[in-house]
């Protein structure tokens, strides 16, 4: 398993941001579902090491984040692709993810060809030597998964991927996703249902910081059959009625 | 090629390596030698990315320290020791940090520690600053004990911005408490000597700023501190 996670807890004051979650991703796509505030980017903070969990035990790629040597190496192997990601407005495409690439700790000599390679898989070869600052948002976002995927992750984490992407970038993307998850474990967090349906093997639904489900599609499909929650699709009818079940068991608790 | 042998070729293998040569980043001189003395490309670029480095920002600090040399000149009064440290903490205070780096929370996921790119950015600000501050300091003229009394502070005051700065994750409160607090030291030693320069010149400061810098300079390092155990 490249992500072992087990009751892992995050506090920022007395919320609890994430709550005793415990999970485990082996190669394929993970999505990792839930309304805003869930707590699905704190989890996804933790797991990129830049987020220090409260307190829970968390492994990733079968080492301990908590020691230098492993979170380093972790990170070599590592593509992190935050929610709202900064971008250097001077930097062209290239540059910005050839400074990712250094970053990574990548040896030198294969940066060029990773940062073309990187670039290229996201459909921004015309706009390699463009100033960021003149990019559209999609074309940014896009930048910034060619700077998650350069090093050729072993453990690829996504936030919001296809936020400002059209349909037709965000059909190209699923393809990519599909591409990285034979060689990598990749855990998108979303909030469209769709993009999970789409392209995930696995899937866990978030409430208030604890996981509410854990499954395939197929299971979260199944959830809503015959429930009277709202959705166009059968994903969705799924997610709103597992999402449901565990709004009325809190109040209930309350 | 002999009939019936294979003439295929990845063409999008052959694009990747000519897009490799065309978008390749030359690194200039700086980067280079700075690269292979820290053994590592990606310090050595996150090095010549500093904000305070930029052209802009030292020529903005050369323009202070100008400033303070003429007014120093002209009315016989050492600004520039005043200057200085003021200047060089707030350099450090935009050296690195969450409130300065757009991509901080990416950079802070990456291989090459934080820690390393804060103190070497934070060591190579403070480095131009002194060799900045040295020269307009000896240009103007003063004794030695003006010329040289204010490194002591400086160290001081850049920790204190640094140690704000990481704490608050704030450049901009570094920044503040640095100026506000090297002020109040100015203004203090003016009001108990009558004279402005006595925050460098007093020997009896030295201890205390040196005490300041351990403290500020542990208080940052802990503030960037590395995530603890998990399991």
């Amino acid at each position: 398993m490249n992500v072992e996670l087990t009751d892992l807890t995050r506090r920022f004051g007395r919320t609890r941001a994430v709550d005793g979650v415990s999970l485990q991703a082996g190669p394929g796509v993970f999505g990792l579902l839930g309304p805003n505030g869930a707590g699905k980017t704190s989890l996804l903070r933790m797991m990129a090491t830049v987020l220090r969990p409260n307190s829970g035990r968390m492994r990733l790629l079968g080492r301990d984040p908590g020691d230098y040597a492993p979170r380093r190496e972790i990170r070599r192997r590592l593509g992190y692709l935050p929610q709202n990601l900064g971008y250097y407005p001077g930097f062209t495409v290239a540059e910005f993810v050839e400074y990712f690439a250094l970053l990574k700790d990548m040896p030198p000599g294969q940066v060029p060809r990773a940062v073309a390679a990187a670039i290229e898989s996201v459909g921004l070869g015309d706009n390699a030597r463009a100033k960021l600052r003149t990019l559209s948002g999609g074309m940014l976002r896009r930048a910034g998964i060619a700077q998650a995927i350069v090093n050729s992750p072993e453990l690829l984490l996504l936030d919001e991927p296809t936020a400002g992407l059209d349909p037709e970038q965000r059909v190209a993307f699923r393809a990519l996703l599909r591409d990285l998850s034979q060689r990598a474990t990749v855990v998108v967090s979303t909030h469209l249902v769709e993009d999970v349906g789409a392209v995930c093997t696995a899937v866990a639904l978030m409430n208030s910081g604890k996981i509410v489900f854990n499954g395939t599609p197929a299971e979260l499909t199944a959830r809503g059959e015959g429930s009277d929650a709202v959705g166009d699709a059968p994903l969705e009818r799924g997610y709103g009625a597992v999402l449901a079940a565990a709004r009325s068991l809190t109040q209930v608790r309350s | 090629m002999k009939d019936g042998e294979s003439a295929e070729v990845d063409l999008n293998r052959v694009w990747i390596d000519v897009a490799a040569e065309i978008w390749r980043r030359h690194p200039g001189r700086v980067e280079r030698v700075t690269g292979r003395l820290l053994r590592s490309p990606g310090l050595a670029r996150a090095l010549v990315t500093t904000p305070s480095l930029v052209v802009g920002w030292v020529i903005a600090t050369v323009v202070v320290l100008a400033a303070g040399l003429v007014a120093t000149l002209t009315t016989g009064t050492a600004f520039v020791p005043l200057l200085a440290p003021a200047v060089a903490a707030a350099g450090i205070a935009y050296a690195y940090g969450p409130g300065i780096d757009p991509a901080w929370e990416l950079v802070e996921s990456m291989a090459v520690s934080d820690r390393m790119v804060l103190l070497v950015r934070a060591l190579a600000v403070f480095g131009l600053n002194a060799v900045l501050g040295l020269a307009a300091s000896a240009a103007s003229g003063t004794a030695a004990v003006v010329t040289f009394g204010w490194l002591v502070p400086m160290v001081a005051v850049c920790a204190l911005a640094l140690a704000a700065a990481t704490l608050s994750s704030s450049a901009n409160v570094g920044v503040a408490t640095g100026l506000a607090v090297w002020m109040g030291v100015v203004l203090g030693g003016r009001a108990t000597t009558g004279s402005l320069v006595a925050a460098v010149t007093t020997s009896s400061l030295v201890v205390p700023y040196v005490l300041v810098a351990v403290v500020c300079c542990a208080i940052a390092w802990y503030a960037t501190r590395m995530p603890r155990r998990t399991s």
